[in-house]
């Protein structure tokens, strides 16, 4: 197997290259929409109140899985509630999982929830990017990644703004067993750990 | 203070150096893992502006900081457009090539490299993602395994694995190991390994 020898940036681009990237960094940092919002959003219809649920969606699931040919699980969230049933269904496909959603100002306690969480170039549970019919649509994930003696641990940081509902993923896999959620307060950014 | 104390300072002159020393390696770690020196262009410039807004996690412990400079060049590679979209304006100010007098033999000599990298990639691309992430850092980069552990996250007993993996894989395929390249730098007791 044969391969180029290294080259140098060609003539003027490696001295404007770097300009570039001094002038950059001497910017002050440019403030961001959350990550939890660019990451994933969910852009559920209108979820103005858990009560006024069955009315306003017309009987549309407050979530949707659906397990793709390839092995891939696409999940759409719609409504904050019934994350039990999702972790269920999700075990039914085969996913080893445990789903928690977590409201805004809380998190999971105790932390970490495993012994030993792989990083995720080792077992990249969330597939991103996404597939591309699937491009804001939700999330996907990849259950076989998960592996013996390990549970997929689905952390969704769910709120509701501009009458749409935005979902935030925390996806890892981590040794069994996985310690219980109990949400406590907290000021950190959602889904910090 | 070493340059890795002075650049998770915010020193921006010790970043300059950085620029200085470690362009060169990221440029051609990119275009191994592009097959365009075009776009591994963008990728060296990605790669340095999230360095820097990275500069944060630098353990003030350690050797060169080439090994994470390339580890972040291989998820820029992956992960570009999430990257490009995180310094969306900064891309867009990024001086383009310039029209330059024609060299020709470097000209020809970047279109063979690419040729010659396509055949390559043949290859490479039947590995798996993290076998051709250990396989570009330890072959075609020259980093030893603990380097290339760093600069992955991930230990040093999972870069060996991946790494003959990888090396089966493609000799299953028809094609030979690689043999070792030449690199200055502290590789260890595991130099031999990686020949």
């Amino acid at each position: 197997m044969n391969w180029p020898a290294e080259r140098d940036l060609p003539e003027g681009r490696r001295r404007l290259l770097k300009e570039f990237v001094m002038t950059e960094i001497d910017k002050p940092a440019k403030r961001r929409v959350p990550r939890l919002a660019v990451l994933a959003p969910v852009l559920g219809l209108a979820a103005a109140a858990a009560v006024a649920v069955p009315l306003l969606f017309g009987g549309s699931p407050a979530y949707a899985v659906e397990k793709r040919p390839d092995g891939l699980i696409d999940i759409t969230i719609n409504e904050v509630k019934n994350p039990e049933q999702l972790q269920k269904d999700l075990r039914a496909m085969g996913a080893n999982v445990v789903v928690t959603y977590i409201p805004m100002g809380k998190k999971c306690s105790p932390q970490p929830r495993s012994s030993h969480f792989l990083s995720k170039e080792e077992a990249p549970l969330a597939v991103f990017p996404p597939p591309e019919d699937r491009m804001g649509q939700g999330f996907t994930i990849d259950p076989r990644v998960i592996g013996e003696g390990r549970t997929g641990v689905l952390e969704f940081s769910v709120s509701e703004k501009d009458g749409g509902v935005v979902a935030g993923i925390w996806a890892r896999v981590g040794q069994d067993p996985i310690a219980g959620c109990e949400l406590v307060d907290t000021t950190d950014a959602p889904l910090m750990h | 203070m070493d340059i890795r104390t002075r650049i998770r300072d915010g020193d921006r002159a010790a970043f300059g150096e950085l620029f200085d020393e470690c362009s060169k390696a990221v440029y051609n770690h990119a275009f191994r893992l592009t097959a365009n020196w075009s776009t591994a262009e963008d990728v060296t410039a990605l790669t340095f502006l999230e360095a820097w807004r990275l500069r944060g996690r630098i353990d003030p412990d350690g050797g060169s900081l080439r090994p994470w400079l390339l580890g972040i060049a291989t998820n820029v590679t992956r992960n570009m457009r999430r990257a490009a979209r995180r310094h969306d304006d900064a891309l867009a100010r990024l001086p383009r090539g310039e029209s330059v007098p024609d060299f020709a033999d470097e000209v020809a000599g970047r279109i063979e490299d690419a040729e010659r990298l396509a055949a390559v990639r043949a290859a490479y691309g039947r590995l798996r993602r993290q076998e051709q992430d250990v396989f570009a850092l330890c072959v075609w980069a020259g980093l030893g395994y603990a380097q290339a552990a760093e600069a992955l996250g991930v230990p040093v007993g999972t870069v060996k694995s991946r790494l003959s993996r990888a090396r089966k894989k493609l000799a299953a395929a028809g094609e030979p190991p690689p043999t070792g390249r030449q690199v200055v730098g502290d590789r260890g007791p595991d130099k031999e390994e990686i020949r």
